[in-house]
């Protein structure tokens, strides 16, 4: 009985004694009071919720140093450490946590595709579903506004800005060699498979501070971190093959794809525009080794390419036609790694070698040159807060080119360090600020620069929002100048970015506007640059305009569609230009409507992409004004079906300029007049008036499910 | 001799309440959640969680509630709010269990709920990754009732979309019924749910 009484009076003042009331109020930052917020002292069962004046009240047995937690749905949690028995009453303010669909974004100037986010504009897909891109993602993203199509190029023009003011980055590190070999006025594509790829930003301008040496754009490629499965890839095309190779482990996996194309049998079939003797062959592969540690993910890729073909070119001087071949090998190997070295910190680093070697003959003249890059970058960015977060990082850059023409030799080298920090501010869910700077020294200018970034962005209601975007830019100068004349300074301009944006579940609206302001552009004399040129960096130019993008997957079912238009105002005085114009990569207005229709009963995706620009000055030696003449304007109907045969078997089908219009990019004008005095010309034309291919695209995977639908 | 047994005594007791504190605190929890009262189950599973750090159940429930909640959920900012508290909780148990049919299950409905969120964007991202966990899933437990029902449920939705006959996964699902009928969960907490659904499936089938 005793013992009974004992263990009663120890077991009662155990439960009484050491009991604390731990009670208090939680509030948001309006001061409201939050109903049904989790409060509890973590590592023990007490807690509670609180009621509808925000208030809560429990008991608790532990005792000294603890830690409470309050937690609630969308809201950020706290944690709050405390001694049990010093406890008093007390008001927490919970914050609303900000994630993708209500913290505003600053999207001045730039396009996503695959990343979940408020700036996407395409779709992982989307690059290979656009009807007349053929799987290449520079001309998927010729349908967004700020592009120019330049249609004997092939390359990436961006608001005003020539081809190589664009720099492209795979995993944040730079790609020395984004296209693949061309000749002159025949278009070349981009080097990548969109297949690789998980998320694409592409920036018009004012972007961040981790990027430079580009006057325009950067074209930002982040490589798939996990692929679903093992799987072999076959495609069978008009051509050419390709075969890919999927291998999955615990931590690890490894994709291998190669292709060989071969333009011979096509061109038997459909007549050509130009007259090879050799049509265009290449070789490739690419491999990408993923390994996946604890908290950091590290990758390795390489890819080659060897190409090779032989034509002859009209030349407007020449009676007869004269040959060019050529034959290119590139090698391109990078590494990086990204990962967490504590909650917070995240280090992000890199390596990439790029090396190009080409061989090219015209007519009698041998041409051979190497190039070859290096880029290593280390960046660390620490997240202090989801509000705060800081960035610090360098580049090492080098290039080394060298060209052999005939008998002559000339290149240079170029060793560039560069610094960058930014800090990503959220003041709430309405506003942010990105502050940037960067500054680099180029070994052949050896003169620091100083680049501020700035860029902000507030959000007027729940779905729309304004931003906007400074910035200060520098690149060298072209290597086709570089290889003649190393002391030349950098290239510089500023762009002036205002963007709106208005974006809700399945529909997107986006009008931005902006200025640029170029500086220091290079100028030569002598119709082409060459070794007995002057240069000088005397030149200047501007470019202004407004560029509209509007998305909808919702008001139709199983359509899709996106339209873009941008009106652009750009002149230029540089080359070997006479006076400030409109250089000839410039068409005033650029449309495009990408659709994209599936029909469920078929199978099928249909995608239609109409693309117009109006005409392009060019300059006409029979008439005194410099560059007054504009070309025809360029129209192209693409259409594409891919039908699902089974779940693992698609064909695919696609015609690039159904209507077989006959586009002019430009003339070439005889360097004399002839006999009447007059300067004779011809037209600068597509390579066929249509390009049709036909694919076959098989995945073979221990999941009968998966299909190469995202392929397409 | 009475202070030995009334230590004895307390330490068996406090024993036994450790013990029945997590079995009391779980009881509560789903007891709450039957009552239509998520929320506060939610917030009773977090605090088991923090004790019981290394039980996948407590994490488990919290992101099946979520996911749960999610798939009915029209407001679709709430929606990625749930989703993201599902996944975290998601996250804990693929550490804690690895290559456990019911938490690779799960797995599996949190991104089946992303691809409701939005078809268009995460339908051709996620819906390989939902048949690669499946399949794992049915790999190690072909005979668990609910592996075998959500494989067959998420190939009908994809057999409707590509046009197809979903006759061999309507018996598939015929299977996952007779298997709940036999299906003994290793206690009490683990998940035992999924007939109801199965059955209007099947119904669906017909």
């Amino acid at each position: 009985m005793k013992s009974i009484l004992n263990l009663l009076i120890v077991l009662t003042s155990l439960i009484s004694f050491g009991q604390t009331e731990i009670k208090g109020q939680i509030v948001d930052e309006q001061g409201l009071a939050v109903l049904g917020a989790n409060v509890f002292i973590i590592g023990t069962y007490d807690g509670t919720t609180s009621d509808e004046k925000g208030n809560f009240s429990f008991k608790t047995t532990a005792s000294g140093n603890q830690k409470l937690q309050i937690s609630f749905l969308s809201y950020e949690t706290i944690i709050y450490d405390f001694v049990v028995e010093k406890f008093q009453s007390k008001v927490f303010t919970i914050k609303e946590s900000l994630n993708t669909l209500n913290a505003v974004e600053v999207t001045a100037g730039t396009f996503k595709a695959g990343d979940n986010s408020k700036a996407t504009a395409l779709k992982a897909m989307d690059i290979v579903t656009t009807a007349g891109s053929a799987g290449n993602i520079i001309a998927a993203l010729e349908t967004l506004p700020g592009t120019q199509t330049v249609g004997e190029n092939g390359r990436l023009f961006v608001r005003g800005g020539e081809a190589d003011e664009t720099q492209t980055y795979v995993d944040g590190i730079r790609v020395g060699q984004p296209y693949g070999a061309s000749a002159n006025n025949v278009p070349t594509r981009g080097r990548f498979s969109p297949f690789l790829f998980s998320g694409i930003t592409f920036s018009t301008g004012g972007y961040s501070a981790e990027f430079g040496d580009a006057l325009s754009s950067v074209l930002l490629m982040n490589t798939i971190d996990e692929p679903i499965q093992n799987q072999t890839d076959i495609s069978i095309m008009t051509v050419g093959v390709g075969l890919g190779k999927t291998n999955k482990w615990e931590k690890s996996s490894f994709t291998f794809n190669t292709s060989y194309i071969n333009l011979a049998p096509y061109q038997k079939i459909v007549p050509q525009n130009l007259d090879w003797n050799k049509p265009f062959q290449s070789l490739s592969g690419e491999s990408i080794f993923r390994y996946k540690f604890k908290s950091g993910i590290l990758k390795v890729y390489g890819a080659f390419d060897y190409s090779t073909f032989d034509l002859n070119q009209k030349d407007i001087n020449f009676e007869d036609k004269i040959r060019f071949d050529l034959q290119n090998n590139n090698f391109y190997f990078n590494t990086s790694y990204k990962g967490y070295l504590n909650d917070n910190l995240q280090l992000q680093t890199g390596f990439s070698y790029g090396y190009a070697q080409n061989k090219i003959g015209i007519s009698a003249d041998k041409v051979a040159n190497n190039e070859r890059t290096l880029h290593t970058k280390f960046k660390l960015r620490n997240s202090f807060s989801n509000r705060f977060k800081l960035s610090v990082g360098a580049d090492l850059f080098h290039t080394n080119f060298d060209e052999n023409f005939n008998v002559f030799g000339y290149g240079y080298q170029n060793n560039t360090i560069a610094f960058f920090s930014e800090a990503e501010i959220l003041l709430s869910r309405k506003i942010a600020f990105n502050l940037g700077l960067r500054s680099s020294n180029a070994s052949i200018v050896d003169e620091f620069t100083v680049e501020p970034r700035i860029s902000f962005a507030y959000k007027v209601a729940e779905n729309s929002q304004f931003s906007m975007a400074y910035g200060n830019f520098n690149q060298t100068a072209r290597q086709d100048y570089l290889k003649f004349d190393s002391n030349l300074d950098y290239e510089t301009t500023s762009h002036y970015i205002l963007n709106y944006m208005y974006n809700k579940q399945g529909r997107m609206f986006r009008a931005e506007t902006y200025y640029k302001d170029y500086n220091s552009l290079v100028k030569y004399n002598g119709t082409q640059a060459g070794f007995d040129s002057n240069y000088n960096n005397e030149g200047f130019g501007y470019a202004k305009g407004l560029d509209l993008f509007w998305r909808d997957s919702k008001t139709i079912k199983n359509l899709e569609y996106w339209v873009s238009y941008s009106f652009i105002d750009s002149k230029r005085d540089f080359r070997n230009y006479e006076s400030q114009v409109t250089p000839s990569f410039v068409a005033n207005h650029n449309f495009s409507l990408v659709t994209k229709y599936f029909v469920s009963d078929w199978r099928s995706q249909i995608s239609a992409t109409y693309s117009y620009n109006s005409g392009r000055s060019f300059d006409n030696p029979n008439v005194t004004e410099f560059m007054s003449e504009k070309t025809k304007s360029f129209n192209n109907l693409s259409l594409s079906w891919a039908y699902l045969v089974s779940q693992q078997k698609i064909l695919f089908l696609s015609v690039t300029n159904l209507l077989g219009t006959e586009n002019i990019f430009g003339y070439q004008y005889a360097n004399t007049p002839d006999l009447n005095g007059q300067f004779q010309r011809q037209a600068i034309t597509q390579p066929a008036s249509r390009f049709i291919f036909v694919g076959f695209f098989w995945t073979i995977s221990d999941n009968k499910k998966s299909n190469n639908l995202d392929n397409l | 001799m009475t202070k030995i047994i009334t230590i004895i005594a307390l330490f068996v007791a406090s024993l036994v309440s450790a013990q029945g504190q997590f079995e009391q605190g779980m009881g509560k929890a789903l007891q709450t959640w039957k009552e239509g009262k998520p929320a506060e189950a939610v917030a009773q599973l977090e605090r088991i969680a923090s004790v019981e750090k290394t039980n996948w159940l407590p994490n488990y429930y919290i992101a099946f509630i979520n996911t749960a909640q999610a798939f009915g959920e029209k407001d679709k900012a709430k929606m990625e709010s749930l989703l993201r508290v599902a996944q975290k909780a998601q996250d804990v148990c693929n550490e804690l269990a690895q290559d456990n049919p019911e938490v690779l299950v799960m797995q599996a409905m949190i991104h089946t709920a992303w691809i409701v969120y939005d078809p268009m964007t995460n339908g051709q991202k996620l819906s390989g990754d939902v048949m690669y966990i499946l399949n794992k899933a049915y790999k190690i437990a072909p005979e668990n009732p609910r592996v075998v029902f959500q494989k067959a449920s998420f190939e009908i939705g994809m057999a409707q979309y590509f046009g197809q006959d979903t006759k061999p996964m309507c018996v598939q699902i015929e299977k996952a019924i007779e298997l709940f009928a036999t299906f003994k969960p290793e206690t009490a907490f683990h998940p035992s749910w999924g007939l109801d659904r199965a059955q209007a499936e099947l119904k669906k089938c017909k």
